[in-house]
């Protein structure tokens, strides 16, 4: 007597954790394509705010550092966050109804955000290293690495993109993970448990006058090594996450 | 021996106080049609839920192939499951559903899903959110007939097609069953219709198993008869009575397991004796509930 699946060879961990990844690129667009035309829209729009500017204030010019300090790419954060809800909440779904395990789903979906933290950090980057060679585009202009970001080595840009990208595709995967779990009764518990412990922790940071500590590990660490801190915390965020989706169920 | 292909062992599901499935016990052999019928509500979306590793079971077991489907990669990987439910990704359009089915099923055949999709003219390039909910349904079948799955499940899979597109559907799959047998499981309300469909069926009332039989039997199992008001209550008496109906001095009775002999007795006092359909028989053994449902 021989179970029937013994008869026949079972899909290799490989080829459905890549199935995973292929289902959520099926349509690259949302992924893979409009970010990148967002970013044309938003620089295209900055540089030509940058361009009235200089024609606004004469011959004088402006400061050196006037073009130094925009928030122009950090929405692709709060993007990436929208994109790892989805993720865990739609196409969780679909792929449950595709004969998909939560253990393959998760994985695959994983693998999927390491890879488009990689390629996002890198595309960044060689823009950066453009707005270098350009001179910041001819105007002294910095979009791609702004600010704190415009005096470090690429390889740390890079790097910077990178793991700020992991903790917002993780933090999105565990937020989702909540929501499919416990539905919008758990979003208010969640939010509200989030409160309290961010009140609590000022209170505590307060009450032992430590604020002069909390200060200094940002200005005496390194960014790549705040960077690697966060790197815990996506970590914790991808177990949690992993943790609530094993037990979820795809309901409609 | 050969291991069934769904089995379920006292499986039970409650979701709070509610209990949507209780005690299903059960078994689908290799290669046919079972059909999962029972009324809206009965409980037969939940029992595939849990066929399917979908929900978590309360008590008992659910087996594909031998095997519990939970988190199961080999048995799900052969097993197809098509729902009017499904939720599909929010930039999907019809392509993309054919391109993932064409990746996740080992047997699935393009060239059929684009004979199906033509024959179902399907637009290929529609948001799936854009869809009819009949285009949305056909979609669910191109998937569940091309996927060649040795195990396709479907839950009310025809929900917004028209009659001539179900029958479409119910002549496909029984074309490509055909030519490549496999384990079909599907649950519908539209009795009548998929009973010539049918090799096996499972009635379920109130989340019960309340008839698990060969559909050829199940169909020789009751019989109607109809006459005088009197000569029908006489031959009626004393046995199992499905449904009774009178009208002035003409009464109307179902009476299950009636044999050939019996059969002639009753045309003998003068009664009209008439095969009871699949609907109507079930009809009569779930009706129990809806007489209760009406007194609350």
């Amino acid at each position: 007597m021989t179970a029937l699946v013994d008869t026949l060879p079972p899909v290799p961990l490989t080829k459905r954790w890549a199935n995973v990844v292929r289902i959520h690129v099926a349509n690259p667009w949302p992924t893979l394509v409009t970010p990148w035309l967002i970013f044309t829209a938003i620089f295209g729009l900055t540089y030509a705010i940058w361009r009235i500017v200089l024609m606004a204030a004469g011959p004088g010019g402006v400061d050196a550092d006037a073009f130094q300090y925009n928030g122009g790419a950090t929405w692709i954060l709060f993007y990436m966050v929208v994109v790892a809800v989805q993720s865990m909440n739609q196409t969780f779904r679909f792929a449950m109804g595709f004969s998909s395990t939560r253990r393959d789903y998760y994985l695959g979906t994983a693998a999927l955000f390491v890879g488009l933290s990689a390629f996002y950090a890198v595309g960044i980057t060689v823009l950066a290293g453009v707005e270098d060679l350009t001179g910041g585009w001819g105007v002294g202009g910095e979009f791609f690495a702004p600010a704190f970001l415009a005096d470090l080595p690429l390889a740390h840009v890079a790097y910077v993109y990178f793991a700020t990208l992991l903790f917002m595709f993780f933090l999105g995967a565990a937020v989702g993970s909540v929501y499919v779990r416990w539905g919008a009764t758990g979003m208010l518990v969640f939010w509200g448990a989030v409160a309290v412990l961010l009140v609590g922790t000022i209170w505590l940071v307060t009450s032992v006058e430590a604020w002069g500590s909390v200060g200094s590990f940002f200005t005496e660490n390194s960014v790549p090594t705040i960077m690697t801190w966060s790197l815990t915390v996506s970590a914790v965020s991808a177990l949690v996450g992993y943790a609530l989706m094993r037990r979820a169920t795809p309901r409609p | 021996m050969t291991i069934p292909v769904v089995e379920a062992h006292g499986l039970t599901k409650r979701f709070g106080a509610v209990e949507a499935v209780t005690d299903a016990t059960f078994a689908v052999a290799e290669h046919g049609i079972c059909g999962l019928l029972g009324r809206n509500g009965s409980g037969k979306t939940t029992l595939m839920h849990l066929l399917t590793g979908q929900e978590f079971a309360s008590a008992g077991d659910a087996m594909l192939f031998g095997q519990s489907p939970v988190e199961n990669a080999a048995v799900l990987g052969r097993t197809c499951f098509i729902k009017e439910t499904q939720i599909y990704p929010e930039s999907f359009r019809v392509k993309h559903v054919l391109r993932a089915a064409s990746w996740v099923y080992p047997h699935w055949d393009a060239a059929l899903a684009d004979e199906l999709v033509a024959e179902f003219d399907v637009p290929l390039g529609r948001r799936m959110k854009r869809l009819s909910r009949g285009q949305r349904s056909a979609v669910g079948v191109v998937v569940g007939i091309a996927s060649r799955a040795e195990l396709t499940i479907f839950d009310e899979p025809y929900a917004g097609l028209d009659a001539v597109a179900r029958h479409v559907f119910y002549d496909r799959l029984l074309q490509d069953y055909g030519v490549h047998p496999r384990t079909i499981l599907m649950s519908t309300h539209l009795i009548d219709e998929v009973a010539d469909l049918l090799d096996h069926v499972l009635v379920i009332d109130d989340g019960r198993l309340v008839i698990d039989a060969d559909a050829d039997e199940l169909r020789g199992s009751a019989t109607t008869l109809a006459g005088r008001h009197s000569a029908v209550q006489a031959f009626a008496e004393g046995r199992e009575v499905l449904t009774w109906d009178s009208l002035g001095g003409l009464a109307t009775v179902t009476l299950t397991g009636l044999s050939d002999a019996e059969k002639s007795a009753a045309h003998a006092e003068g009664l009209d004796v008439v095969p009871v359909s699949l609907q109507q028989l079930i009809v009569g053994r779930t009706r129990g509930t809806a007489r209760e449902e009406l007194a609350s």
